[in-house]
């Protein structure tokens, strides 16, 4: 028997007559691949996401969560199948890092506190995202990047199938950068977690993820596998930017360097 | 660990010795341990009334500032800066003004009433704090000013309409537990414990919503309707404790805010605290508030200024990192 999809998106729109920020989108997630969401500010990329969380209601077309309408689901239903990452939250109280974990597992969460399951996956998204010396910390005296990595965290205490995020990596050094992205990758390969993730970084996306899906102007211009779709063409049409592509000879990686605009 | 549980301690022997100080001393000591006739009445009658009404005021004033503050992410979202006890007072005032009910005759009346008005306030600042894309806790703190504000001067004009109502009205405002007695304290004793239980029902959600609306919403919190809970249960506490007791500021501002750096924004605990410690403050603050000039007393709410301000100056001096504001 073939496994279902994670996401079915069939000709999803968003918005109302003549100001739609979403055209007709259709795509489908597998379980266990990681799709980079690219294309310039404002194409709807952050729109697409909250679509596939139930944060906003398609005003045409269908979403289906493996295999099942995904207005179909209770919210607590919905949030064991499927996580989010949004753009840094404002955290005004002091909780530690290990408290704002913890709340990933609200879903599941009793009123008698954390079960012994509960801690045992806190533990182990905190080590994923190599996060762990960081628990008993309070978050609001954490790094730009050692709070992002918390979030995560939280994101992945969920146990969700599907993680969506919303440009994680903004804000981070190379290092942290790298290490999140190869975390959430090693969820995809070992855990079957599908994710998708918006990311502006065009090299990142080449080096770690399995599809894209390149939106401009609120409508889809190309969806399928890094190596079809993230070219020289395609970007330079995307982002409108001179840019030349060059392959790493050694892995066959591509890499893109901006060409300054004359 | 051990810190933890010695000032658990410390805590249930302040309560203790705090209600012992409050129905012990007055116009005439009363030693529990060898009461007269005369003395057991006062007690029961008078002094025992308002210690509990105090006690339930000022945790309902401390939880209610914690609500709020839980509920707009904000450590400085309180009953009085978005105007929800503004709206109290004028639904409380309204009903003396129009007769719609006597302060004494029918107390609960009055207390619904504020109830109402607090309820309105609140419908006024989320309609005003609202915009497109969602809440924006600056602009319903903005709104929450302006709204405090206009129905602060309805106040003042139903006062300058209230011809024979007046002094009933000023003696309502003035406020604090000098009048206090079974007739008023009941109500606090019947709706203040359950909008406490309400609270610390749903406070692993409210933990949740911290992190924002739309992340909550994807954790599976239906944070509409959280809201709308804590909106209800807020205000149901502001209105209680204003038409018990006036208007007493600064305890929901500066307990839940101590007991934040203390313990932790955890609103599971933070929620018992605040009310425990609040209901402390409000004990001590009355105590004294009777005491230190008698046979005259002080306003409760000039005492708890008095000592909150400088507190809660001392506090936001010493632990402005923290916050991240």
């Amino acid at each position: 028997m073939e496994t279902p999809n994670a996401i079915e998106a069939a000709n999803v729109s968003f918005g109302y007559d003549g100001d739609l920020t979403l055209k007709n989108v259709s795509f489908n997630a597998g379980q266990g691949e990681m799709i980079a969401l690219i294309g310039p500010n404002g194409s709807g990329k952050t729109t697409l996401l909250k679509l596939l969380l139930a944060l906003l209601q398609p005003s045409c077309g269908t979403i289906a969560l493996f295999n099942l309408p995904l207005s179909s689901y209770a919210p607590k239903e919905r949030a064991k199948q499927i996580a989010y990452v949004s753009q840094q939250p404002a955290l005004s109280f002091p909780l530690t890092a290990f408290e704002l974990v913890a709340l990933g597992r609200y879903p599941y969460a009793s009123r008698l506190g954390l079960s012994a399951n509960d801690k045992t996956t806190i533990e182990e998204a905190l080590e994923r995202t190599h996060a762990k010396h960081l628990s008993a910390r309070h978050f609001s005296t954490l790094s730009g990047g050692e709070q992002q990595k918390i979030l995560i965290a939280r994101a992945l205490a969920q146990s969700a199938k599907v993680v969506l995020l919303d440009e994680p990596t903004l804000h981070l050094d190379l290092r942290y950068q790298l290490q999140i992205l190869a975390a959430l990758k090693g969820l995809c390969t070992q855990k079957r977690t599908t994710v998708i993730i918006v990311l502006h970084d065009i090299n990142l996306v080449s080096m770690f993820a399995d599809k894209a899906l390149l939106l401009r102007a609120s409508k889809l211009c190309a969806f399928g596998p890094v190596k079809e779709v993230v070219t020289e063409e395609n970007i330079k049409d995307l982002l409108a930017v001179d840019i030349k592509a060059m392959a790493d000879p050694e892995t066959g990686v591509r890499y893109f360097v901006p060409r300054v605009p004359s | 660990m051990i810190r933890t549980h010695l000032l658990r301690w410390i805590f249930v022997i302040a309560f203790f010795v705090s209600v012992l100080l409050a129905l012990s001393v007055g116009p005439s000591f009363i030693s529990i341990f060898a009461m007269s006739e005369t003395d057991k009445i006062i007690l029961l009658y008078l002094r025992l009334p308002r210690v509990l009404s105090a006690f339930f005021v000022g945790g309902g004033l401390a939880l209610a500032g914690a609500i709020f503050q839980g509920l707009f992410r904000n450590p400085i979202a309180d009953s009085y800066l978005l105007g929800v006890s503004s709206g109290a007072s004028l639904g409380a005032a309204a009903a003396i003004v129009f007769r719609l009910a006597s302060p004494l005759a029918s107390f609960a009346a009055v207390s619904f009433f504020a109830f109402i008005g607090a309820l309105a306030a609140l419908a006024l600042v989320f309609y005003f704090g609202h915009s497109n894309d969602g809440f924006s806790i600056f602009r319903l703190l903005l709104a929450g000013l302006g709204v405090g504000l206009f129905l602060s001067s309805l106040v003042a004009v139903l006062m300058l309409a209230a011809g024979e109502e007046l002094k009933a009205l000023i003696f309502f405002f003035l406020g604090g537990f000098s009048s206090s007695s079974w007739d008023t304290a009941w109500i606090s004793l019947a709706c203040i414990p359950l909008a406490v239980l309400a609270a610390c029902y749903f406070a692993a959600e409210l933990n949740v919503l911290l992190l924002g609306d739309e992340t909550a919403e994807s954790s599976g919190v239906r944070t509409r309707r959280l809201q709308l809970i804590y909106a209800v249960v807020a205000a149901l506490l502001t209105s209680i404790s204003v038409s018990v007791a006036g208007l007493i500021g600064f305890v929901g501002l500066i307990v839940p805010h101590m007991i934040r750096l203390r313990a932790g924004a955890d609103h599971r605990t933070l929620f018992p605290l605040a009310f425990f410690v609040g209901g402390l403050f409000l004990v001590l603050c009355d105590t004294a508030a009777r005491t230190l000039i008698a046979p005259a007393e002080l306003p409760v709410g000039i005492v708890t200024s008095l000592v909150g301000v400088p507190i809660f100056l001392y506090l936001i001096r010493k632990e402005n990192s923290s916050y991240g504001l």
